[in-house]
């Protein structure tokens, strides 16, 4: 299993305090050992009392070590971590800087600078320090990881291949480096590389839940689905227990894609259990029970997404949109209007407001909604079936025929649009078209076409269907 | 200034209204109602069908003595069931004390086919109300003697539809003063033709979706007046619709006094039938936005109803279908249009499948209210669909204004209990002048509804008696006025599901206690009008004498 991505915006705060505390104590406990018996005796107590939480007693030991020593790297690292685990980080800060001016080569501290500055959302900080460990340290492999994820996260892809490139020179790199080898040769669609690199992070045995994800997303572009499903079922297996909800997250997001909707849900269920009050989790699981069906289950989690952060566009918005679906069309209205952020509202909210709007029969509001959301997006095929569908009912058949014969162009699979323009036709006194929309409408049933609806996507998780 | 304020207070507190106390229905038990009849679905582990689609009831006042009586439609034996014992439809004669009696083998009603529904209705003008029963199999018709007894005509008078018949509705589509009668017709059906449905979840068989059976046409009888029918389903157009149909009703959805059919489908498009006068039905339901749902899929229509809801003159219509599909209400906005507009109804029915139901003033205020009698057809459906259940609660809604307003928690106990619910029958069988409901259950005992408070509204009922128009007097516009408030009702035809009604109608006046007048325009064309006529009492309007002495 990979490590989990440190670019984590929904950590809490208390849980990445308790990575970075858990993470300092055991790597000062090493560098002590250079010290005297009694101060490594010394050190392993303070370092202890930090496990325990017993932080008065720590900072106390510490105090006096640091009256007789103000310099000593190995105490001021403690001390950096119990103003860490206070959440007073700019001490922490100073007090790690510190102790590695003191001594250059004490990686333990720079690790827990490189945490440090994850935790300040100063990821480029953090490529720093684990240069520096690593030009101590070349084989420092939690270091090298660290840094690839890093580098690859920024988005500075060529970087981390040539970096990854030289460690895999140097000799041989661990699964979890391959992996983000091949993730980044998938970022730049160089497949046939990507593809090498997770293969071999597979070593022969399909337990690298990491690099059959890789593969599965491979596959997926190849448009090879089979496999994409035989990837994906085996990483679902593989992550039952995962202790990094990133990836289950990650892993949610392509299973949806692929219709995995049972798959995702439970990866998601096990995010949440990691960290319950993950707003973007919450989000996920929600959109995983809408695209389930489950208008219920869906709503639950939205509210809930809503209770922690009430200004959540996406979480109004798909809160809105189950209302909407749910016909409860005054709160759906309530929800939708929050959404719509001044100058950067998607197509989406003004079709369903519009679409509230016709449900209230207000068709004349309806259409100038359905036309704000063409405005913003041309080809929104829902929209133009919409406002045709409002123009139907306001008996401007002009109108009416012209944008629903534009969205049937747009998506002739479709089986809204033809429905319209069936209703249309037989209004119009054309019955042989009107039944020849209804013969299309079988034709995609049997085809097993999708009907109505729009489901939004977290930002980045995929193409909207529209 | 303090006095003064004071004094202010004072008036408000007093002229704040008091609380209304809402009307309820109180479940009458069997052992006060002495009815003990139960409905046997006839269920088997082959799931047959029509096991699960019936079955129907009746308010009907049989031996003419001014209170309503029962009938209950029960299974009985076909191709695919035997029953160990007897199984008999039955009919409660009122014995005016809130008991009734059977009277089943008396009177020579019993059935004795696989029973859908009843339809009651004079269709021999000669003053007694007579019943026809669908069945899967051959339908029956009991003409009525007149002395407690019926005998069965059914061949005589020519209706004995083979095949699965449901919803029977008598109307007189051609305005010559007799009662036709439309036979919903389901699906193409014996026992050879059951797939098996089942999934790997429940290894078992459950009941298969109407939509893997063939459509069959549904029938329309022309009265010939010699207590004859004929079979006009061809040359009127409706045989040319073959679909999956329950329950209709007929009404004149563009008021040109020709009554019009909704039909609604399971599984296929609904069927609006606009009669186009000289025996002919041209059906316009895609046109008229009444026979898909949204995307144009077809939905599981079961129960239909017709009332103008907004009182704009113009008549609404409404649809139960099964879970997830919603229910709609279709407002008429004329040139034959109508637009869903289901409001409150759709999110308290999203999870419901909709059988019975039926538009009638629950509350005497004066606008039609809406009641609900819901069930799914599939008994192992809780193993397959979350949250959606296999018996379901009653609803009721209140009418307010131009939408409905959910008040079954606050309407009574009986509404936080579940039924199999499938027909549901409107009359007031306790003759206080407010609207009870009878409704029969699948596999279950029926419930007989005592509507407690309507009739704290002013009100008064009317008997219509025909003279020149049909004898159910469908198709009649009854208009009501009190001080600046006027109303009005068109005396439909069927309505709700497998059910037949009290003839009667209540016309609520709120808290008035006057009625300035009431005008009748009868479907000949005559029209009777009544000044200052009583309140809260019965009234028998004879056409063309108006009020009877």
């Amino acid at each position: 299993m990979r490590k989990s991505s440190s670019n984590n915006r929904g950590i809490t705060r208390k849980t990445r305090i308790g990575i970075v505390v858990l993470w300092v104590v055991c790597l000062s406990a090493g560098h002590i050992f250079a010290q005297s018996a009694d101060v490594v005796q010394r050190f392993e107590q303070i370092a202890a009392f930090i496990r325990d939480n017993r932080i008065a007693e720590a900072e106390k030991e510490l105090a006096s070590v640091l009256q007789a020593t103000p310099d000593l790297p190995v105490a001021l690292n403690l001390m950096g971590t119990i103003r860490a685990k206070q959440g007073r980080l700019n001490e922490a800060e100073l007090l790690f800087l510190r102790a590695v001016r003191n001594d250059r080569k004490f990686n333990g501290a720079r690790m827990n600078l490189v945490y440090l500055y994850l935790l300040k959302r100063a990821p480029e900080k953090s490529i720093l320090q684990l240069k520096e460990v690593l030009a101590v340290e070349p084989a420092h492999a939690e270091a090298a990881d660290k840094l690839a994820e890093l580098l690859l996260a920024a988005g500075r892809v060529d970087e981390c291949i040539s970096f990854i490139e030289k460690q895999k020179a140097a000799g041989p790199v661990s699964p979890s480096l391959l992996v983000t080898l091949g993730d980044a040769y998938l970022a730049k669609k160089t497949l046939d590389k990507a593809e090498e690199n997770y293969l071999v992070a597979l070593e022969g045995r399909l337990e690298n839940a990491g690099a059959l994800f890789g593969l599965a997303q491979i596959s997926r572009v190849k448009g090879e689905m089979r496999e994409v499903s035989i990837y994906l079922n085996r990483v679902g297996t593989l992550i039952v227990d995962s202790k990094s909800p990133a990836f289950l997250y990650k892993f949610s997001l392509e299973a949806m894609r692929v219709g995995m909707f049972d798959e995702a849900k439970s990866a998601l269920e096990r995010s949440l259990e990691l960290r319950p009050k993950d707003p973007q989790y919450i989000l996920a699981l929600g959109i995983a029970w809408l695209r389930k069906g489950d208008l219920f289950e869906a709503e639950k989690l939205f509210r809930r997404l809503l209770e922690i952060q009430p200004n959540n566009a996406q979480g109004q918005l798909h809160l809105g949109y189950v209302l909407l679906n749910q016909k409860k069309y005054a709160e759906a209205r309530l929800w939708l209007e929050k959404s719509a952020r001044p100058g950067v509202a998607i197509p989406e909210v003004f079709y369903y407001l519009g679409l509230v709007a016709q449900e209230q029969n207000d068709d004349a509001r309806a259409i100038v909604l359905f036309e704000k959301a063409v405005q913003k997006l041309p080809n929104y095929a829902h929209a133009r079936i919409a406002l045709g569908s409002s123009y139907m009912k306001l008996k401007n058949y002009v109108r009416a025929r012209q944008e629903l014969e534009t969205a049937v162009k747009l998506d002739p699979d479709e089986p809204t649009a033809h429905y319209n323009l069936a209703l249309l036709y037989a209004r119009i006194k054309e019955p042989a078209k009107a039944q020849e929309e209804l013969r299309i409408i079988e034709k995609l049933k049997a085809k097993g076409a999708s009907t109505g609806g729009v489901v939004v996507l977290p930002p980045g998780s995929g193409p909207k269907e529209r | 200034m303090f006095r003064w304020v004071v004094l202010s207070l004072i008036i408000l507190v007093a002229q704040k209204p008091a609380p209304r106390t809402p009307v309820t229905f109180e479940e009458v038990s069997p052992s006060a109602s002495k009815i003990t009849w139960t409905h046997d679905n006839a269920q088997s582990p082959d799931r047959q069908l029509p096991e699960t689609v019936g079955a129907g009831c009746a308010f009907l006042d049989y031996d003419n003595d001014g209170w309503m009586d029962i009938y209950f439609v029960n299974s009985g034996p076909s191709d695919f069931f035997t029953p160990a014992a007897p199984l008999k439809n039955a009919l409660y004669r009122n014995n005016r004390d809130g008991t009734f009696t059977d009277v089943t083998d008396k009177a020579g009603v019993a059935g004795g086919r696989f029973g859908m529904g009843v339809a009651a209705a004079d269709y021999d003008g000669d003053g007694n109300v007579d019943l026809y029963i669908t069945n899967y199999g051959q339908n029956i018709l009991y003409r009525n003697n007149g002395n407690g007894t019926f005998t069965e005509v059914t061949d005589k008078a020519g209706v004995a539809t083979p095949g699965w018949s449901t919803c029977a509705t008598f109307f007189d589509y051609n305005n010559d003063a007799k009662l036709d009668l439309f036979v919903s017709s389901f699906v193409f059906y014996d026992k050879t033709q059951n797939p098996l449905c089942t999934d790997e979840t429940l290894k078992r068989r459950y009941y298969c979706v109407p939509r893997l059976f063939k459509p069959t046409p549904s029938r329309l009888f022309h009265n010939n007046g010699d207590g004859t029918f004929k079979d006009v389903s061809r040359e009127s157009g409706i045989a040319d619709h073959p679909g999956k149909s329950f329950g209709a009703v007929a009404t004149d959805i563009n008021n040109d006094g020709l009554m019009d059919l909704f039909v609604a489908n399971d599984t296929m498009p609904n069927f609006l039938f606009v009669n186009k006068g000289a025996g002919k039905f041209e059906e316009i339901g895609l046109a008229a936005g009444v026979a898909y749902g949204e995307a144009g899929r077809p939905r599981s229509g079961m129960g239909v109803d017709a009332a103008d809801y907004d009182g704009d003159g113009w008549q609404d219509l409404f649809v139960a279908n099964i879970d997830h599909e919603f229910f709609s209400l279709y407002r008429n906005e004329k040139e034959l249009i109508f637009t869903d507009q289901p409001g409150e109804i759709a999110p308290s029915t999203q999870l419901l499948s909709g059988w019975g139901l039926k538009f009638f003033d629950y509350d005497n205020d004066g606008d039609p209210d809406l009641f609900l009698v819901n069930g799914h057809p599939d008994d192992m459906i809780e193993s397959r669909i979350p949250r959606v259940k296999h018996k379901e609660p009653l609803l009721m809604f209140e009418n307010t204004g131009r939408t409905f307003k959910d008040v079954s928690a606050t309407s009574g106990a009986v509404f936080s209990k579940m039924f199999s619910g499938r027909g549901m029958a409107l009359g007031d069988f306790d003759n206080d002048g407010d609207s009870d409901v009878l409704t029969s259950n699948n596999g279950e005992a029926p419930l007989l509804l005592r509507n407690q408070g309507g009739n704290r509204n002013n009100w008064i009922g009317l008997q219509l008696v025909a003279t020149k128009s049909n004898p159910a007097a469908v198709g009649a516009v009854i208009t009501w006025q009190t001080g600046t408030t006027k109303r009005s009702r068109l005396k439909i035809g069927g309505g709700s599901y497998l059910s037949s009604h009290d003839p009667r109608e209540i016309l609520g006046v709120g808290s008035a206690n006057k009625i300035d007048s009431i005008e009748i325009r009868w479907p000949s064309g005559k029209v009777d009008r009544l000044t200052n006529p009583p309140i809260n009492k019965y009234i028998k309007v004879i056409e063309g004498t108006g009020l009877a002495r």
